[in-house]
């Protein structure tokens, strides 16, 4: 595990009761996940006591503390992506995929979450794939979703 | 000296520190106010909504209100009254979602014989945490040890370890197990059926008509309620 | 820019920057918020640069991009003034066009106007889009002004003029008499009124105050705040600044939900910047009184729009509510009197500063002042983001500004409130927006969340939405909310998959009413709603899933099946080849084999005759 980044990020920061969420969101943002060990150095450079940043870790739905596969799929189920029938789209992930939201698939390759809204109401149901929004997507949408994957690595997915 | 005001609670007059917590004034008065997650030395979290009283305003003005006991601050000319309708209503359903998670408790068993619950109406579950706090607590504020704390949100919320592992600042001094209500020895009656049984039947009858009425619950016995130190003293029981 | 050290040297900036602004023949003005980059209004950036890029048209066609200007199912929008056209759903591909026809030659690109669907007329200018027409675009209209990372756009659009108004000539007291004055009432949902609050955070007693700004906008389908924070930051940060001279506050926070990140990013561009020229820090303006601002990102909890729980995170800890017997106003961040306030309230002031609090109470309703932002969502032509005067009515809302409904089936309710609110029936359509009129109705007027749902929606699903939403979101420390939000989304669910009874519904019943009294905080009182308001006026739709296992929108998956109407099928096969679960049969007849039917639906799109409809399923009770 390579915390070699984690100085930087607690550099500088502590002075503020909020700091200890910035840097979270910062090792968040640096390796994809919060790993243990550098929760732990963190609860010990900061002072903050293990179990607060164990709290915090597993209350904001923004942290994971389990690594997420390579592709990230988060489907959006606001009210307006609900009565545009975003719960159909996510049953179908769920089946094809065989994941549950919040877990990867076993060959590491899709993690899938949902959000309760993105702000993108007029583009309902919204998706988005690895940083890209998809709109007005539909069950019958989600090949060519899962096809964009392939395209983009350029082999062929087991799902897809 | 803090000062000292005078409230109505139930319709007798306390007094007690200003600012002091009115559910405490109540049970050192002997009034009964049926509480779970309120234990003495510690904040009060307001999180079990069993000390629920009904705050009448004095003016005239305004509509009543339901809050804890526990959390409310005592103040000059303050009226509550723990038995109202409404009070005894929430208190009921409350409570009847408490054992529908923990039949087994003897001291959530207790609660519902006290408020009066007959009857379950939900598929019961058998959770043995009902996240009261106390561990929590008396870990963090009395032994200054923050060792354990409820993790996660809503219904995934749990008391738990950091990453599930007892941390070198645990003093293994056991008093989380200690102040838990879930490990008070639970009812030799039988439960199976979603209803109280037929032990408790009787003070449930009570309850229902007198709903101020007193069971000598295993809540009161370790933890500050008046009756039982008065009952202690008079048996020469320590 | 320079560091403005006296309210004069504002004024002398500002004069200079309209000066330079008036030189520009042409302006291309793009909106690019969340939704327009979305929906790929960055790449028609990129190609109108390039084509740009040419002597003839580098230093006489200025490019403002801004951020969201509310017309979201229309984005990419491309304004082009002064000749006063708007074009639509812009494409990379259309730019060409847009450049030699529009700008070389002053012709209008007719494909790409709007057309007005109920005369089939193209319109030319955004002003007589039927969208904008009944709309009080007090606040929204501003981001058609400003690029959000340009202060320059700000100050020459009457920026900070407010402030600097307040600096030189308000008492503290006499700000808070403004606000008083014109009636204002918190936009976060609650109402509250605002100059009230500004009062009593100016009286508690304590040693720091500290101003905040709820940027949390948790209500899914609400996006109002985005669109301001994102667009205009700058005006926000006017509005606290005014606000933190009122109160006696130097230090302020703008507490932003994560799941926003440009608006995140848009603030901290807008705080430098004012940082820079003396808008914030010490001394501003010259003056003796001294503020700034720190951007705190929410870690993903609707629970922290709440305002002990959003103060708990400010303070790194988890987002728990406390019980507030003392209020936050009083007791807040750090135990310190501190003033929340929503977004949209933030940004009123500088106006009422500026135009004066009888301006402000001459627009709305006895009671709800001013102008409101709805984000008009759901089953509406016209999705976006809607500022009307309070007192409008929904019916004019949804279908005058919303363009009635989206695909062709009967609308059969509005959601406003967000989680915390409550469906309103068709019938009760021409009430109008006001804080006391929706609440009585049995909703609420919340943030601005306003979902139009049609006849496709079964509202005891619907309500089961929003049980399962809050139950997501819950702190889990009070038993009402944990267990009881838990326990009436367990009865929603037999409901809807054919298990209910009447006896249960009667539980329901009961459960509301002891989370709306009993729950710690707003969240568990309010939950109920969405159940109470829609048994007030659906009823009949929970009695059908109780009492006769049917679900009269088509929904429940457990209480519909798929069949194909053998009249109507022109056995092309289609759905055969879509269906992922192998369910169609292909014989003399096309049949779907219920036990192998997952009820995706993919068939139903796919079919051209339209001969695949959901019936009453097969539940057995």
């Amino acid at each position: 595990m390579d915390l070699s980044q984690l100085e930087g990020i607690v550099q500088g920061r502590g002075s503020d009761p909020f700091d200890i969420m910035e840097v979270m969101q910062d090792i968040q943002a640096t390796y994809h996940y919060l790993p243990e060990a550098a929760l732990c150095r963190v609860s010990e450079t900061m002072g903050v006591p293990l179990i607060e940043v164990f709290r915090l870790a597993n209350f904001y739905k923004a942290f994971t503390l389990k690594p997420r596969g390579r592709h990230l799929i988060t489907v959006c189920m606001g009210t307006a992506c609900h009565v545009r029938n975003s719960p159909r789209f996510l049953d179908e992930v769920r089946r094809r995929l065989k994941v549950e939201p919040g877990r990867t698939t076993e060959d590491g390759e899709f993690t899938l979450e949902t959000v309760n809204c993105l702000g993108a109401c007029a583009l309902a149901p919204v998706v988005i794939m690895d940083g890209k929004y998809y709109e007005h997507m539909t069950p019958a949408k989600l090949g060519s979703l899962l096809g964009a994957v392939r395209v983009q690595e350029g082999r062929p997915l087991a799902h897809a | 000296m803090p000062k000292l005001v005078s409230m109505i609670v139930d319709g007798a007059t306390v007094r007690a520190p200003a600012g002091s917590s009115v559910l405490e004034a109540a049970l050192e008065a002997g009034i009964c106010i049926p509480n779970l997650c309120h234990m003495p030395g510690v904040h009060a979290l307001g999180a079990c909504r069993v000390c629920l009283v009904e705050v009448i305003p004095v003016a005239g003005s305004g509509r009543t209100r339901l809050t804890t006991s526990c959390t409310l601050e005592a103040r000059e000319g303050l009226v509550v009254t723990a038995h109202s309708p409404n009070a005894v209503r929430a208190r009921r359903n409350i409570v009847e979602l408490l054992l529908a998670e923990a039949p087994n408790s003897r001291a959530i068993q207790d609660l519902a014989v006290r408020v009066g619950v007959r009857a379950v109406r939900y598929p019961m579950r058998n959770k043995n945490c009902v996240l009261c706090g106390r561990c929590v607590r008396v870990c963090d504020e009395v032994w200054q040890s923050k060792s354990l704390g409820f993790v996660g949100r809503g219904s995934d919320c749990h008391v738990a370890l950091p990453f599930n592992t007892r941390p070198s600042t645990c003093k293994r001094c056991n008093t989380c197990v200690d102040v838990c209500p879930m490990t008070v020895t639970p009812c030799p009656g039988p439960q199976k059926a979603p209803a109280i049984c037929g032990l408790c039947e009787s003070q449930c009858s009570m309850a229902q008509n007198t709903p101020d009425t007193c069971v000598w619950c295993e809540l009161g016995r370790g933890f500050q309620c008046a009756r039982w130190q008065m009952r202690g003293l008079k048996a020469g029981i320590r | 820019m320079p560091r403005l050290d006296s309210p004069a040297a504002l004024e002398t900036l500002r004069q200079r920057l309209i000066a330079a602004r008036a030189f520009w023949p042409v302006r291309l003005i793009l909106s690019s918020g969340t939704c327009g980059q979305a929906s790929g209004s960055l790449a028609v950036l990129a190609a109108l640069r390039q084509r740009l890029d040419r002597p003839d048209l580098r230093d006489s066609v200025h490019v403002r991009v801004t951020g969201c200007q509310g017309f979201c199912d229309q984005e990419p929008l491309l304004i082009v003034d002064p000749l006063d056209v708007a074009y639509c759903r812009v494409k990379p591909q259309d730019i060409e066009e847009i450049v030699s026809q529009t700008l070389l030659e002053g012709r209008v690109v007719e494909r790409l106007l709007y057309v007005d669907p109920r005369s089939g007329a193209r319109v030319r200018r955004e002003a007589d889009i039927p969208f904008f027409a009944k709309q009080d675009r007090a606040l929204i209209s501003k981001n058609r002004w400003v690029d959000p990372c340009n202060v320059g756009d700000y100050i020459a659009a009457g920026g900070y003029s407010a402030l600097a108004a307040v600096l030189s000539w308000f008492a503290p007291q006499r700000v808070i008499e403004e606000i008083r004055a014109s009636g204002l009432r918190g936009r976060g949902g609650a109402g509250y009124p605002t100059g009230k609050k500004w009062e009593q955070c100016r009286n508690a007693p304590g040693e720091h105050r500290y101003v905040i700004c709820n940027a949390d906008e948790g209500d899914p389908g609400a996006y109002m705040d985005r669109g301001l924070l994102e667009g205009n930051p700058h005006l926000i940060l006017e509005g606290m600044l005014i606000g933190a001279y009122a109160v006696g506050s130097e230090q302020g926070f703008v507490y932003v939900r994560n799941e926003y990140p440009l608006a995140v990013q848009n603030v901290r561009v807008a705080i430098e910047q004012a940082r820079e020229m003396g808008l914030l820090g010490r001394n501003i303006l010259g003056t003796n009184f001294s503020f700034d601002v720190k951007v705190a990102r929410g870690g993903g909890a609707f629970v922290c729009g709440e305002s002990t729980a959003l103060m708990a995170s400010l303070e790194g800890k988890v987002g728990e509510p406390r019980v507030k017997d003392v209020h936050t106003v009083e007791r807040g961040y750090l135990d310190q009197p501190s003033l929340l306030n929503n977004v949209e309230t933030w940004a009123n002031v500088p106006d009422i500063i500026r135009r004066g609090p009888a301006w402000f109470a001459a627009r709305g309703t006895e009671t709800s002042k001013g102008s409101k932002i709805f984000a008009l969502t759901g089953q509406v032509k016209n999705t976006g983001l809607v500022e009307v005067r309070m007192g409008t009515t929904l019916r004019e809302i949804i279908f005058d500004i919303g363009g009635g409904p989206r695909d062709g089936k009967g609308i059969k309710a509005v959601q406003t409130g967000g989680p915390s609110g409550g469906c309103l029936p068709v019938s009760l359509f021409d009430l109008p927006v006001d804080f006391e009129a929706l609440a009585e109705a049995g909703s609420m007027m919340g943030s601005g969340g306003m979902v139009v749902v049609d006849e496709s929606v079964c509202m005891v699903d619907f309500a089961k939405y929003f049980l399962k939403f809050l139950q997501d979101e819950s702190c889990g420390k009070c038993v009402p909310c944990r267990v009881g939000i838990g326990r009436m989304h367990e009865i929603l669910t037999d409901f809807c998959e054919g298990r209910g009874t009447m006896a249960q519904l009667a539980v329901l019943e009961e459960l509301a009413w002891t989370v709306q009294n009993a729950s710690l905080c707003a969240l568990g009182k309010t939950a109920p709603n969405p159940v109470l308001s829609t048994l007030r006026y659906f009823r009949d739709e929970y009695l059908a899933h109780v009492e006769e296992r049917h679900c009269p929108a088509g929904v429940c998956k457990a209480l519909i099946r798929y069949e194909i109407d053998d009249a109507l099928c022109v056995r092309c096969g289609e759905c055969i080849a879509v269906c992922p679960h192998g369910a169609i049969q292909e014989g003399e007849t096309y049949v779907i084999d219920n036990a192998v039917c997952q009820k995706c639906g993919i068939c139903e799109d796919a079919c051209a005759p339209e001969a695949i409809r959901r019936t009453r399923g097969l539940v057995h009770a």
